[in-house]
């Protein structure tokens, strides 16, 4: 009896589209996450904060007691994800609780008791824990993970992309003190000081000071040029890494396609496979059904 | 001249032709010279009037010509009435072959993007001749919408807003990121900096304009005082680049992926007249009507049906070897 219930929790809090309550669930939290940082931010403006600290207080304590019945309810129905003989209850509560969005939901929620117990605790930090609370959206953004994939499978490039940055920055920082760090110690006196002016060059092209001597100019407008260049490096990795992950998943279906074409015909549950595949690798109709008389037409010739 | 065209044929018993020719003249659907004549001409007369508004918000040029403008905008009025007019009513043939009503295909116009720009750019100066009392500027503004008139006639803005929509989510991801770095930046900004610099970072909202400025420009226009905050300002700037570069890459695979698509509704519809085996002249003039609609290059047309043959000639191996 309890497994049932602990087991359609489970599948309710993970957003599985089997049941039309997680959906309504994904909106609740979605709703007071939005409605919590509105509140975060509106309390720093000193005016709104003299008027509706109390209402703030009050939503504050609500928020905290929602978030930690979905943590408790998260952990509790995760010990139904495997099985006795497949690590036992606590290994999907573990395995939750150790995730990033596990971690985010526990010092989301969790900071407001330590404050209960320790009230002299500093403030800031507290308010800080609190905003993390918008991170817990990212769960439901599918897109934002698919993302972080694309960029984490150009990891390479765009690891070179940061060395080739360092190096500009340190180089241009150096040759910067040595050119100007007489001239204006209070900027270029030290190297690490340099190094934020050539940061904020190379990012935006225009530097917060400016260099007095011929050499120093010269080094700001090379560094000023090679922030174009990180610019454009950095957009033709992103730009390739999206569409090498739309090929990826092309090549992936078009694999899946003839598979099933393979027999010659088309099961129901084979093209509810396919939906499935198309939803999920996100391929818009027309490339799909393009992909299928291709493969039919493969299929065929080969016959 | 769009009026000539529908009262050379005077018999009202062909008043269904009449119609009809006038939707084809106007929707551009089969390319002849009078639908290009009326292309030209609204969109040369569009051009005119969205010169003439910029024109007319220069004090001088207003006081001199202020007779000329005020005719040209009555004659351009009068010329987009009645093509709206002839629009609404002739649109009524569009779907009157499918088995649909008249009102389907008028419906459809009238509350499609372009029917609201026709009416919105247009009845307002009506409006102003019954309340004379009208904000002048708001008119004005109504009036340079006319500029999207012109979009009907060139498919970059379609397929602008069709790629956007196609990249839906990874657009709405780099969304969500913005809003969830802006949120988490500003607010650590407020935090570490609001003490030091309460007059640049007062409240939050202060500091989300800090970023913003920050995240477009790549300068916000403050320097941090304290070590922690100038890492934050360093890690904004690169957060700058990158969602940039984010942003560059979702446009440049939604495009990408555009032109795929069409390469493939093009492919379909070669298969589909390839099928029966032979090629009628109405099949060929509906895959150049449909290249031109694509706006695909003679190119991309020979290399689709080069790999069509080729795919036919290895079936037919096939065949012969068993």
């Amino acid at each position: 009896m309890t497994t049932g219930i602990k087991n359609t929790l489970m599948e309710i809090l993970d957003g599985s589209p089997k049941h039309t309550a997680s959906r309504y669930v994904e909106w609740i939290i979605t709703f007071v996450v939005l409605v919590n940082c509105s509140a975060v931010i509106l309390d720093s403006v000193p005016e709104i904060h003299a008027e509706f600290k109390d209402f703030f207080h009050e939503l504050e304590f609500w928020s905290v007691m929602f978030f930690t019945v979905e943590y408790i309810a998260r952990v509790w129905s995760l010990g139904a994800k495997y099985s006795r003989d497949n690590g036992g209850s606590w290994k999907g509560r573990f395995e939750y609780m150790f995730s990033p969005f596990g971690l985010v939901d526990f010092f989301a929620t969790m900071p407001h008791y330590l404050h209960m117990f320790f009230p002299t605790l500093d403030l800031r930090i507290l308010r800080v824990l609190r905003l993390l609370r918008i991170l817990k959206l990212s769960k439901y953004n599918t897109a934002l993970q698919d993302l972080f994939h694309a960029i984490h499978s150009e990891r390479q490039a765009f690891g070179s992309a940061v060395f080739l940055l360092t190096i500009a920055t340190i180089v241009s920082a150096s040759l910067m003190h040595f050119a100007e760090g007489h001239h204006q110690p209070e900027f270029f006196g030290t190297i690490p000081h340099s190094i934020y002016w050539s940061i904020v060059t190379i990012t935006s092209g225009y530097g917060n000071v400016e260099p007095l001597t011929k050499a120093g100019e010269a080094i700001a407008l090379i560094t000023g040029f090679l922030g174009v260049c990180m610019a454009a490096i950095m957009t033709g990795i992103v730009a390739s890494a999206f569409s090498n992950q739309v090929a990826r998943k092309k090549a992936a279906f078009e694999a899946q396609l003839r598979e099933v074409f393979k027999d010659g015909n088309m099961s129901d549950e084979e093209k509810e496979t396919l939906q499935r595949l198309q939803a999920h690798y996100r391929l818009s109709d027309e490339q799909v059904e393009a992909m299928m008389l291709r493969a039919k037409n493969k299929s065929s010739a080969q016959e | 001249m769009t009026r000539a065209m529908t009262t050379e044929a005077s018999t009202p018993t062909s008043l269904q032709r009449i119609k009809r020719r006038t939707f084809e003249i106007m929707e551009g659907e089969v390319p002849d010279k009078y639908s290009q004549f009326v292309e030209i001409f609204i969109a040369l007369l569009v051009v005119a009037n969205v010169i003439g508004i910029i024109l007319e918000s220069v004090p001088e040029i207003h006081e001199a010509f202020m007779a000329e403008f005020h005719a040209f905008d009555m004659f351009s009025v009068a010329v987009f009435s009645i093509e709206f007019v002839l629009r609404v009513w002739s649109y009524s043939e569009k779907y009157i072959h499918n088995g649909g009503s008249a009102w389907d295909g008028r419906k459809e116009y009238v509350f499609s993007f372009y029917g609201i720009i026709d009416f919105v750019s247009t009845v307002p100066f009506y409006l102003q001749l019954i309340f004379p009392g009208a904000d002048l500027r708001v008119l004005r503004m109504f009036r340079l919408m006319r500029i999207f008139k012109l979009s009907r006639y060139n498919s970059a803005f379609e397929d602008m807003v069709a790629a956007v929509k196609a990249e839906k989510d990874s657009f709405s991801s780099a969304v969500f990121l913005l809003f969830i770095s802006c949120l988490l930046f500003s607010s650590l900004i407020y935090i570490i900096e609001g003490h030091e610099q309460p007059e640049v970072f007062p409240s939050i909202p202060a500091a989300m304009h800090w970023f913003v400025i920050t995240i477009v420009s790549g300068w916000g226009n403050v320097d941090p005082v304290t070590f922690l905050g100038s890492l934050l300002v360093i890690l904004t700037q690169i957060l700058s680049i990158a969602l940039a570069a984010i942003l560059t890459g979702v446009v440049a695979t939604a495009y990408t992926a555009q032109v795929e698509r069409r390469q493939a509704l093009y492919e379909m519809e070669v298969r589909n007249v390839l099928s029966d085996g032979v090629v009628t002249a109405e099949e060929q003039t509906q895959l150049k009507v449909m290249q031109a609609k694509l706006g695909m290059s003679d190119e991309q047309v020979e290399a689709i049906k080069h790999q069509m043959e080729e795919e036919k000639q290895i079936a037919e191996a096939n065949k012969q070897a068993k």
